[in-house]
């Protein structure tokens, strides 16, 4: 048979050698903070001794975890609303229309992730002066929505294309308006599109690091990571210390994950076009 | 699909109505976009025609920070072995990332028992933070403590053993693959969402046609994907010359060891903000002439590619 | 049941918008507390913070009106932090500045306030205050601390191999080789991050360049960096290469940190600083130093400089109290309290530490000091001098470069900038 070489025990080893490969360095993490240092020195891939949560207590003893959390959803939540709304909005019209300009919108979009951000730093820390959003979680807000646009747009309007247009245009003939066509029509069908860019960009702007680090001077208003992050000076010499570190600052997001996952994956997989 | 109730424009007038209000439709998007993305980017893009002491900007200079990057020692040599290593990166990625992410969605796609556990595994890793993701792996590929070499040890592979990071035989490659590790799931995603909205009877028609297994991925597969292919395609391309915040996490802003992992927008930084830790200077002209190379390489490109692209799809 | 969704999600999202315009808010009240002013300070030490807080309760006790708050950043993004920041007319009230080239671009730049007449400035040898003084001649930092590069070594293994603190490079060699036969790895360092090389550079190469004679002829123009002393000091360096830990082009801070706390290796080239590190990590661990003996007949050395300063940011609402903060820092008050809470060496003459590693070394300084030639005199070009050396010392260790090579590239890189060498 020709297809042999995809019959099923291949598949399967294939696909959960890779799925180790993704996991173990994670599950190595979360081990690795319970140990000392000297038995991850000593021996780095077994499963520790005693499982305390002592370092876990200190580290949390020095930071507000719960206010960077609260901020941290805060500011993903809202960046990712908006950036579902503008950028569904913008690739509906480059993808659905065929104006002689859409072509050139399209790309003007793209120009945004050409250039590092980095570049425009002192422009942009004079903007937020100007706007008096310096300090504030607006500030982080539009940066995210501002820099998640262009990969947003690029993968909606990649998929609204591909959309059939039969079923638009029954929905147009019926004198539906476009913005009722997007929601109605169009939005339901690209759950899978949709879903992608929602935990992309929302994994973005909670992971993010360099914009709080710029704008936010204000400690109760910084974000796990970078709240996180300022603690990596002080243990870089306890390991143990630092892996419980790196737990903490990817503990919410992977916990977020697994609560949502369902609804993710549902949306993923139910939106595709019967 | 009520019909409206009442009309109190004609419906000509109507139609022109809707006809206008369709363009409001990416202007929110636009002012976002253009004002905290278009004007800082460009306002600083001027920097690049003046000269610059330190941080202060003198006088405007033309084009000779562009010469100065592509004739002067060391610049100009640093810039041909950044660039080296950004297409190493692309290939890499879209080997190792892109190419592996598609077969995993393929397979996902068929529901293979456990696909569910299969999706969330390959996409953990895209959860944790670049900067966690760089300090993790730094760790694990350390050469005395770290599990890597522990784990060749253990299977009887010492003669592997390496300080991955340390040779610069292996330090970018080891970095290009743990981008892969980290950026395999975003990949499986896309693909799947692109399998997902391939029309079932497709399927079953290249079934019924007799196409099977790599002769039906070729001929009725992979046309439908182009959208997909084309959005991690240009994704890839993009971010492989963008590539900053791996290398800089695990290598510092040098692209050590000697510049062996310096890639165009680490090289970047490092101009126009100086070394990562004190004792380092700045030349904001230079770093910025170089973005604005980068740019247009990077567009110039891009645009071809879509160019193509589209050709293709209507071709199709 | 779409629709629930859509309502529910919608009622979220405004909760949200509700919850944050409500904090957003309450950024007004950031100004002052009460009638007092307020002063930022910013710096790269986030590790020192709860030090600062004790040092900030004593400046509290003389002025209570005046809050004054510490305010660190990650260390490696403090520079683009800073720099930005300033560049908009923002930035902290103090300003904890990196020394020599990059302090001293700033003041330049005109981001710093001029010190002119603070009171207890004169009290600095003139080559403490070098760290942050302005091309212009006029004074803009308040000397915090001497960071001191050396070789530290474990005593314990030193006594059970039976050796002394070296007098002569010949004797160091041979100790070199004895550590080895006994099965130890003689000197912990790693060559996977650059700055470890000029650091390691600033402690060896004096023992063969000639210590101060060379640095004053060198800032003076009459030799180069392609002369036999400084090439005999790459040369040490890479013959040191059989010293070091196995893999140890691979080896970064942590890596030969935890190699020297835990035992493997006997010696330890770097900073004061690590001192405070070590005895967390390790409080068993017997911590001895030795000054770099000379190869060249000279006297031993201790490789110095000065690690930061505190400045005023020139666009500074509270100057007035920002200059009450740095006088502070130049009692002997905040000294002895500076040096017993952080245990570092004062900037500040004469201070003495409760700490008796830290005061001999304090003690050395005083004796036997150089500086840390490549940090103090050749931070300044682009890529500077002192990363040129990094890169190609790297370059040298892993085979890529010849210590003559070396030399040569360091001698064009500062040709191209430093006066006196044009």
């Amino acid at each position: 048979m020709k297809h042999s070489i995809w019959s099923k025990p291949f598949y399967y080893v294939f696909a959960f050698l890779i799925a180790s490969v993704s996991i173990y360095p994670i599950l190595l993490m979360i081990l690795s903070s319970f140990k000392t240092s000297s038995e991850i020195f000593t021996n780095p891939l077994s499963l520790p001794e005693t499982f305390t949560l002592d370092t876990y207590k200190s580290l949390l003893e020095q930071v507000p975890f719960m206010t960077y959390f609260m901020n941290s959803v805060l500011v993903s939540v809202v960046s990712v609303a908006l950036i579902l709304v503008t950028s569904s909005l913008a690739a509906f019209y480059i993808a659905r229309f065929t104006f002689v300009w859409n072509n050139m919108i399209f790309f003007f979009f793209l120009m945004g992730m050409m250039l590092p951000i980095k570049l425009g730093i002192v422009p942009l820390f004079i903007l937020m002066k100007d706007l008096q959003l310096l300090n504030s979680l607006w500030s982080l807000i539009f940066m995210y929505v501002a820099t998640g646009i262009p990969l947003s747009v690029l993968i909606l309007t990649g998929f609204f294309r591909t959309m059939p247009r039969e079923l638009e245009e029954a929905a147009r003939i019926d004198g539906a308006g476009n913005l009722r066509i997007l929601w109605n029509v169009v939005l339901p069908l690209m759950r899978p599109a949709l879903g992608t860019v929602m935990i992309i960009q929302f994994i973005q702007s909670w992971n993010d690091f360099f914009f709080p680090l710029i704008f936010i001077t204000d400690d109760l208003k910084r974000t796990i990571p970078v709240g996180m992050l300022s603690l990596f000076g002080e243990y870089s010499a306890d390991w143990g210390a630092l892996f419980a570190g790196l737990t903490l600052a990817s503990l919410p997001m992977i916990v977020l994950f697994f609560i949502a996952s369902k609804q993710f994956m549902e949306g993923l997989t139910q939106g595709a076009i019967k | 699909m009520k019909p409206a109730m009442h009309k109190p424009l004609t419906l000509k007038k109507q139609r022109n109505w809707k006809r206008l209000t369709i363009h409001l439709f990416p202007i929110p998007a636009l002012i976002i976009y253009g004002l905290f993305i278009v004007y800082p980017l460009f306002a600083a893009l001027t920097y690049s025609f003046f000269d610059w002491k330190g941080i202060v900007r003198g006088e405007f200079v033309g084009l000779d920070n562009f010469k100065d990057l592509f004739t002067l020692q060391p610049f100009s040599d640093l810039f041909w072995n950044a660039f080296g290593h950004n297409i190493l990166y692309f290939v890499l990625q879209m080997i190792f990332q892109n190419g592996l992410a598609f077969i995993l969605a393929y397979i996902i796609y068929k529901k293979v028992r456990g696909s569910e556990f299969l999706k969330i595994a390959y996409f953990l890793p895209r959860l944790l933070s670049v900067i966690v993701v760089g300090f993790l792996w730094k760790l694990i590929l350390n050469p005395n403590y770290g599990a890597l070499n522990v784990i060749l040890e253990k299977v009887g592979l010492e003669d592997l053993e390496k300080a991955w990071l340390g040779d610069p035989d292996t330090a970018l490659i080891s970095i290009i693959l743990v981008n892969c590790w980290y950026g395999l799931g975003f990949g499986v995603l896309i693909f799947l969402a692109g399998f997902q909205s391939i029309p079932k009877e497709l399927f079953e028609a290249g079934k019924l046609d007799g196409a099977a297994g790599f002769a039906m991925i070729r001929r009725i597969v992979l046309p439908l994907m182009v959208p997909s292919i084309m959005i991690m395609t240009v994704l890839t391309f993009i971010q492989s010359f963008e590539a900053f915040e791996l290398v800089y996490a695990m290598q510092g802003s040098q692209g050590e060891p000697y510049h062996s992992t310096d890639t165009l927008a680490v090289y970047f930084y490092r101009l126009a903000f100086g070394g990562s830790a004190g004792g380092s200077t700045t030349a904001v002209g230079l770093g910025s002439a170089l973005a604005v190379v980068l740019f247009i390489f990077i567009s110039f490109f891009t645009a071809l590619y879509l160019k193509y692209m589209q050709k293709k799809q209507v071709d199709l | 049941m779409k629709k629930m969704k859509a309502i529910s999600f919608v009622a979220f999202l405004s909760l949200i918008l509700v919850i944050s315009a409500c904090s957003s808010s309450d950024t007004g009240s950031d100004g002052g507390s009460e009638d007092g002013t307020t002063l930022t300070i910013g710096s790269w030490r986030t590790e020192d913070k709860a030090s600062y807080e004790k040092v900030i309760e004593k400046f509290n006790e003389e002025y209570p009106d005046i809050n004054v708050e510490f305010k660190p950043s990650k260390n490696t993004e403090y520079n683009t932090i800073l720099n930005t920041a300033l560049q908009s007319g923002e930035g902290p009230d103090i300003i904890h500045l990196r020394p020599y080239t990059p302090g001293i671009e700033l003041a330049d730049a005109g981001y710093l306030e001029p010190l002119d007449g603070l009171e207890g400035l004169d009290q600095y040898p003139e080559e403490t205050l070098a760290a942050s003084k302005g091309t212009d001649d006029k004074q803009y930092g308040v000397p915090l601390n001497i960071s001191t590069t050396q070789m530290f070594y474990n005593k314990k293994i030193f006594e059970e191999v039976g050796l002394e603190e070296p007098k002569t490079w010949e004797e160091f060699m041979t100790l070199n080789k004895t550590l080895q036969d006994e099965g130890y790895t003689p000197i912990s360092l790693g060559t996977k991050e650059g700055w470890l090389l000029s650091l390691a550079h600033g402690i060896i190469g004096p023992a063969h360049y000639g210590a101060n004679e060379f640095v004053d002829n060198i800032t003076a123009g009459e030799t180069e960096f392609t002369s036999d002393e400084f090439k005999s000091s790459i040369e040490a360096l890479d013959e040191l290469k059989q010293f070091f830990p196995e893999n140890y082009e691979g080896l970064g801070m942590e890596d030969i940190r935890t190699m020297f706390f835990t035992g493997d290796a006997a010696m330890f080239p770097l900073g004061s600083w690590e001192i405070e590190v070590l005895r967390e990590m390790n409080p068993e661990l017997e911590l001895g130093f030795f000054p770099m003996p000379s190869a060249v007949g000279k006297e031993p050395t201790i490789t110095t400089w000065v690690d930061g300063s505190y400045a005023i940011n020139a666009n500074s609402e509270n100057k007035d109290a920002a200059k009450k903060f740095l006088q502070f820092m130049t009692t002997e008050e905040f000294g002895t309290m500076f040096t017993e809470e952080f245990k570092m060496i004062s900037a500040i003459p004469g201070i003495e530490s409760d700490d008796e590693l830290v005061n001999s070394l304090g003690k050395a300084v005083e004796e036997q000091s150089t500086p840390y030639m490549m940090l103090v005199h050749f931070a300044g070009g682009n890529p500077s001098t002192k990363a040129t050396i990094e890169t190609e010392l790297q370059g040298m260790y892993l085979g890529e470069r010849s210590p003559e090579e070396v030399a040569n590239a360091v001698q064009d890189s500062a040709k191209s900038w430093y006066e006196p060498l044009k």
